[in-house]
Order: structure tokens, then sequence, then C-alpha cells
């Protein structure tokens, strides 16, 4: 049968819209990042590359933030996926009150960040939060932490929280890969004998690799523009100590700093289009070769 | 035409007629909204703010202005005068109150994005109201409203730009944060007001020891602490004639100023003996008063009427248990005077710039201003003549003990203003052991000589 053509002006109007509100901003937010653009003068020059100089410069501190950033996306990719993936086969096999602790699990995912993050400002108060109350409680006081305001666990503290609201998501989609894989998969290495972590490696892993592809991006990416839960919980403090790139493009922004706002926004454009390249590259090439 | 066609032409018909008939129904259903022709047409006798149908004949207006400001900004008087006003005029103030660390980052992202509330509150000093809200741009001038004739000169003077006034500001002459120390704990230990700070942190060490902390410091707001490295600027101008001026000019920079080192390697001192107790980062001003008046803590750094809240808490300690003196770092022994304060502009970008004129010239009226004074425990005096202060005797006491005095910092020497919340980051990382004093100094230089610069400011 004859596939029917459908002319291409169908897709104009689509493609207006995208050239306009996506195309058009980016292409003028990259030239605005090579000029010196701000709040306070009407002027706006071109001075090539000094804002990325500036991002670069010794003097500066934007590599410790574009560090954080990193540190961030790395740390929350490896535990939300680690997690994810032990709650999604935990939840996938007949255990009691399973659509209970589904229900658990992906609630925080709805809350939202903002709340989250007053929420766990309290809870990780020093003083007063209900973390450090119910370790003294328990006896283990010595644990306690100042969570949030000790610059060698604040940044710990952000990623706990994070990694504790974006896991129910993850596990979510996982569970549906999970539930995709045929069973007669695993009937049929069972017959051939093979243990439960051969089983895991070899069938669960290969086939639930689109799945962990599509959320090793997402958390990714979540990762790379991470905003609210750093300026709720700490507003990058103490000192500068968990500030991130989207946390600093947003002070640069409100200092009336387009120029260098823009050129910070570029870089992280850029980052995360490569990034996310290069880990679809990579995890899919591991699928088609299992 | 087909059946099936015709139906969808009318169908298309009928939603483009209801979204017509709702987005004109919408049009003045914003947040800050006027009722259609109520300008032209009789007004309600009767408050009408949710019945724009029933607006008779007193000229009252249906709007609301939107006014955004810091917390602590807004006085409770300043809120039942609002109430009053609405009452007289129909236009309602709509409070939006910002946490202190976040404030700046909201208004600027707001100004800059051209989407200004119709009144924001700002600190004053002319390089804050030129540099952080390019007040020519983003204000309205005031210099032609009444009260700008009997509003003190000096404060007028901190929002003035090129000739005009671009804020209005009410607010407590006696603003000047100073130590407000704990009598009884002082007399039980033996300790008298220092005068230098080896003497201070004397006394702090003995406090420390009785089991009492010495200073509550909420360094989780973010600005408070950088009070104790620029409220001393007087002192630093002293010790070296002219610095003022001198970084102004672009002649001398921060880094090179050894009082200004001296003071921050203090601060750090001051921090690593303990002297702010083991929770001051996630310490807030909001909690002072109740800190004060719990006797865990000895001294705070406080606006004078801090000890009002103490007492209004209901506890064994009143306002007369406690005295006051200046922050002594660097010997500091000047009581520093700041003319200026939190202040209120107009957004020119606001639809409703009369109607804002109309309540700042009601809050500027004498008998307002006056059941300011009279109504808030946090106000003594304010700066406008002719009116009744409430100084208490240890407020009097206060100015007899510190008859030296100079203008702050951040009024005095441009481009230190706008970077105070930076300068609270620099300093909270000084206290964590991830900068040095040293750093602090040239941190604020470079930021100095950026903005400088975007000012093309000819001194630099």
């Amino acid at each position: 049968m004859r596939n029917k053509l459908y002319p291409s002006y169908f897709a104009w109007g689509t493609i207006l819209l995208y050239l306009v509100f996506f195309v058009v901003p980016g292409v003028m937010g990259f030239y605005y990042s090579f000029t010196d653009w701000n709040s306070y003068s009407d002027e706006i020059n071109f001075i090539g590359f000094d804002n990325f100089k500036e991002m670069f410069s010794p003097d500066e501190n934007y590599v410790d933030f574009i560090v954080n950033t990193l540190n961030f996306t790395v740390s929350t990719v490896v535990l939300k996926t680690a997690l994810g993936l032990a709650f999604a086969l935990a939840l996938n096999e007949g255990i009691r009150m399973k659509g209970f602790h589904r229900v658990m699990i992906f609630m925080p995912a709805i809350v939202p960040m903002l709340v989250v993050g007053l929420i766990f400002k309290s809870v990780l108060n020093p003083a007063t939060g209900l973390l450090n109350e119910t370790l003294r409680f328990l006896g283990l006081g010595f644990l306690a932490q100042k969570w949030l305001v000790d610059a060698a666990w604040a940044f710990k503290s952000i990623i706990a929280v994070d990694t504790w609201k974006g896991v129910g998501y993850i596990m979510i989609i996982l569970l549906a890969g999970l539930q995709s894989i045929s069973k007669t998969y695993y009937e049929a290495a069972e017959i051939d004998g093979a243990s439960a972590w051969g089983r895991f490696i070899h069938i669960t892993i290969p086939l639930l690799m689109p799945a962990l592809v599509v959320t090793t991006v997402l958390n990714l990416l979540h990762g790379l523009k991470v905003f609210e839960v750093v300026y709720v919980l700490t507003n990058g403090g103490p000192g500068w100590s968990t500030d991130v790139l989207y946390t600093v493009i947003f002070k640069e922004f409100s200092m009336g700093r387009y120029g260098v706002g823009t050129a910070l926004s570029s870089l992280l454009f850029l980052v995360m289009t490569v990034a996310g390249y290069f880990v679809i590259r990579l995890m899919s090439r591991q699928g088609e070769e299992h | 035409m087909t059946k099936r066609l015709k139906r969808g032409w009318t169908l298309t018909a009928a939603l483009l007629t209801t979204m017509l008939v709702v987005a004109a129904c919408g049009g003045g259903s914003g947040a800050t909204t006027e009722n259609g022709g109520a300008a032209n047409e009789p007004a309600a006798a009767t408050p009408a703010a949710n019945e724009p149908a029933a607006e008779p004949s007193t000229g009252k207006k249906d709007v609301t202005l939107t006014y955004i400001a810091s917390q602590g900004w807004i006085k409770d008087a300043e809120m039942e005068l609002a109430k009053k006003f609405e009452e007289e005029t129909g236009i309602r103030i709509d409070y939006q109150i910002v946490p202190a660390d976040q404030y700046f980052n909201v208004l600027k992202t707001k100004l800059n994005a051209k989407e200004g509330p119709d009144i924001f509150g700002g600190q004053s000093g002319i390089s804050e109201v030129t540099l952080n809200y390019n007040v020519e741009q983003n204000a309205v001038d005031l210099s032609g409203e009444e009260w700008t004739q009997r509003e003190d000169p000096l404060s007028l003077e901190q929002v003035t730009v090129n000739g005009k006034i671009y804020a209005l500001t009410i607010w407590d002459t006696a603003n000047s944060f100073v130590v407000t120390y704990n009598k009884k704990i002082f007399e039980s230990l033996g300790l008298s007001v220092p005068k230098t700070y080896e003497e201070f942190k004397a006394l702090s060490l003995k406090i420390l020891e009785s089991g009492v902390t010495p200073i509550y410091e909420p360094i989780a707001d973010g600005w408070h602490h950088v009070l104790w490295f620029a409220e001393p600027g007087p002192r630093y101008d002293e010790v070296t004639p002219g610095l003022y001026d001198d970084l102004n000019a672009n002649k001398k920079k921060f880094a090179d100023d050894p009082t200004m080192l001296n003071a921050l390697a203090q601060l750090k001192e001051m921090y690593d003996l303990g002297f702010f107790g083991d929770n001051t980062f996630s310490d807030t001003g909001a909690d002072t008063a109740t800190k004060l008046a719990s006797g865990e803590f000895a001294m705070a750094l406080a606006n004078q009427s801090i000890v009002n809240d103490v007492e209004a808490i209901g506890g064994e300690l009143k306002a007369t248990d406690f005295g006051y003196f200046v922050i002594p770092i660097a010997d500091n022994q000047i009581y520093y005077i700041h003319p200026g304060g939190p202040s209120k502009f107009i957004y020119s970008g606001s639809e409703h710039i009369e109607e804002a004129k109309q309540y700042f010239a009601y809050l500027a009226k004498q008998e307002s201003l006056q059941y300011m004074i009279d109504n808030d425990p946090t106000i003594t005096n304010l700066n406008f003549p002719g009116l009744k202060d409430k100084y208490t005797p240890a407020q009097k006491e206060l100015f007899e003990m510190y008859p030296k005095k100079g203008t702050d910092i951040q009024n005095y020497v441009n481009y230190v203003n706008p970077q105070w919340m930076d300068i609270g980051k620099d300093i909270a990382a000084m206290f964590g052991g991830a900068a040095q004093p040293a750093d602090v100094l040239s941190t604020i230089d470079k930021r100095r000589a950026d903005m400088a610069q975007v000012a093309k400011d000819p001194n630099w």
C-alpha cells in the first residue's frame, strides 16, 4: 500500500512557532553572551569572549560553581538511579501492601520543591530540627550535625533532599520498564540454570536500558539546571559553598548583568547538550551490545 | 458546505465569541484592578472593595496597590494606617513581604523584567538607589510632593539623584544598630561597658565562662553580620583621615586599609571564640527579642527599639534592664548616624502612580507620623520635624555617652550597600575558613570596580 503524503504547509505553523519562541530567543541569547548588556545602560557593546574569560578567570569563583553543579549532577544521577532501581525491583515483586508503598515513595515527587525546601529547612535546623532532636532522643546525639549551615554538610544535605524528592519519579519509570519485560525470558533463563544475579545482569539490565536511558538523561538535565532546592535550603550558603550555576545565573540577572547571565546560560546549554548526547549514545550502545 | 463543516464553523464562531466575552470581562481583573469608570462616576458610600457595582459618590476608587518590601521594613502601625487609608479612599494596599535574604534578588528580577509592583521598598543611599534600583528609570520623581518640604534634608539627600527626589523615607531616627546588653548579666559578673576591642573580648570571655552565650548573631538572614564590619566605618575614617573620600575617588582600596583588615580579623576571632554560639548560622533576626528575653544571650547587635519587643514578650526582663554601647571593633567609640533607611519608591511602570502618591501623602501627614510613633513599639522618633519622640533614658544615656558621631560606611562610600548581601556571604565564608579577612576586602574592591565600570564612574 502506498503511503499517503501530506502537504508540507501543514507543518509551517508549528515550525514558525518553534522559530519564534525557541530558535530566535536562543540565537539572540547566544549573541548577547558576547556583549556587555546590563540594566544600567542603554548601550549594548560587543565585547568578544570577555564574559567567558571572566568565568574562567582565577579571580572569580565561577569554576567552583561549575564544579558544584557537576558534583550535584553526578551524585543525584547515581543515587536516584540506584535507589529508584532498588525500589522498582522490590515493588515489582509480590510483596504485601505493594500499592501503598508505591504511593508513599512516589508522593514526594508531587510536592512542590518550595514546600519541600521549607519543610526540610525546619527538619534540618541544627538546634530545633526534627532530625537532630530525634537523634538526641535516641541517644545518638553525636550524629547530630549542622546540616544546612556547615559547609561540610550543606551540599550533602541538598543532595539528600533532592534524592528524596526525585527517587519516586524514577522508580515509576523503571517500574513501567520492568513490567514491560516478558516473563518468558526469565523462565527460559531459569530452565538454563541462570542465577538470580545472572538474570538481573543479562536480562533485566539490557531490557531495562531504554527506561534507564530516559531516567539518566532526565536526572542529568535536572541536575545541571538545579535551582529551587539550593535556593530555598541554603541560598548558596554558607558563604558561597553551595552555589550552583543556576543560582549564580539568577543572581547575575537580578543584578542586571544580562551579558554575563546569558554567557553562563549559553555555557550551561552547551554542557547540557554535550552531556545529554554522550549519555544517550553511550547507554544506547551498551543496550545494543547486550 | 456539508452539515459537518457547517457545525464546525458554528462551533468555532461560538468558541471565538466566548473567548472575546471572557477576555473583555477579564480585562480589569488583575491584582491591581481599577473599577471601570470609577474615576469619573459617583462612588460608593460604603466600603466597596469587593462590590464595585455599588460604587456611589464619595470619590472612592477600587484600586489595589501592590507594595513589595523586605521583612521588617513595614511596621505594624503603617499597616494599620493603610487600613484607615483604604476606609477613606477605597485604595487598598496589598503588602508582599519577602524574606530579607531573598528580597533584593526578587525585587531586582521584577524591576529588570519590567514587571515591578506599584510600590517597592528599597534602602536609601546614593549608590544604592542608582545602582541597585536604577531609580531614574524605575521610579517616579517625587520632588513636587508636599512632604519633601518637611522631611529631614539628610534623609532626602539619600534618595536624590540629579536633583530629583525618588522616595519617601519614614524611618526611626534612632535606627542605628548598637550592642544591646543585659544589665543584670553585666552587673552579676561585674562587667562595664567596653571602650576597646580587648575589653569587649575580655568581658565576652567572662560571660562565656559563666555559661551564657555572649552575643546573639543571626547570620541566617544574610545581612545582619555585615553590620559588625560596616558600622564602625567612621572609626576607619578617623584612623585614616580622608579614607571615605579617597575610597570614593578610587585613590584607596579596602584591601589597603589596615583598620578594616584588623576589624575583620577581630570579627573572625569573635566567631572562633564562640561568642556567637553554636547555631549562629541558622539563627534568624526574628528571634532576637526572644533570645534576649530568655537570658541565654547577654548581648545582641540590634535596633534600639528591640528592648520594647523583649518587654512585650512578658518575661522577667523589662526594657529598662538593657543598656547600649557602640560596636567596639577596631576600638570604635563613634556613634554612627544612618540618615537613610528603608524607603518607599513608586514604580515608574505602575498604572496607579497618582494613587500611590496619595498613599505617600497620607503616610507623611503629621498626624499619621505621630500615630506611628505612638502606636509602634519599634519607633521612638521619625525623620520629620515637630513630632513628639519617646526616647528612653537608656537611649538618652547612649547619645550622651558617644558625643562623636559619623556617617556609616554604606551611606557614604559608593558601591558598598549594593553588595551588602555579597559581603555577607564573604564574611560567612571567612567564618567557615574558606576565605581570609584580606580575601573579603579584595573581593569587595573587585565588586566595587565592576559596579563603577558599569556606572561609567570617571574615577575608575
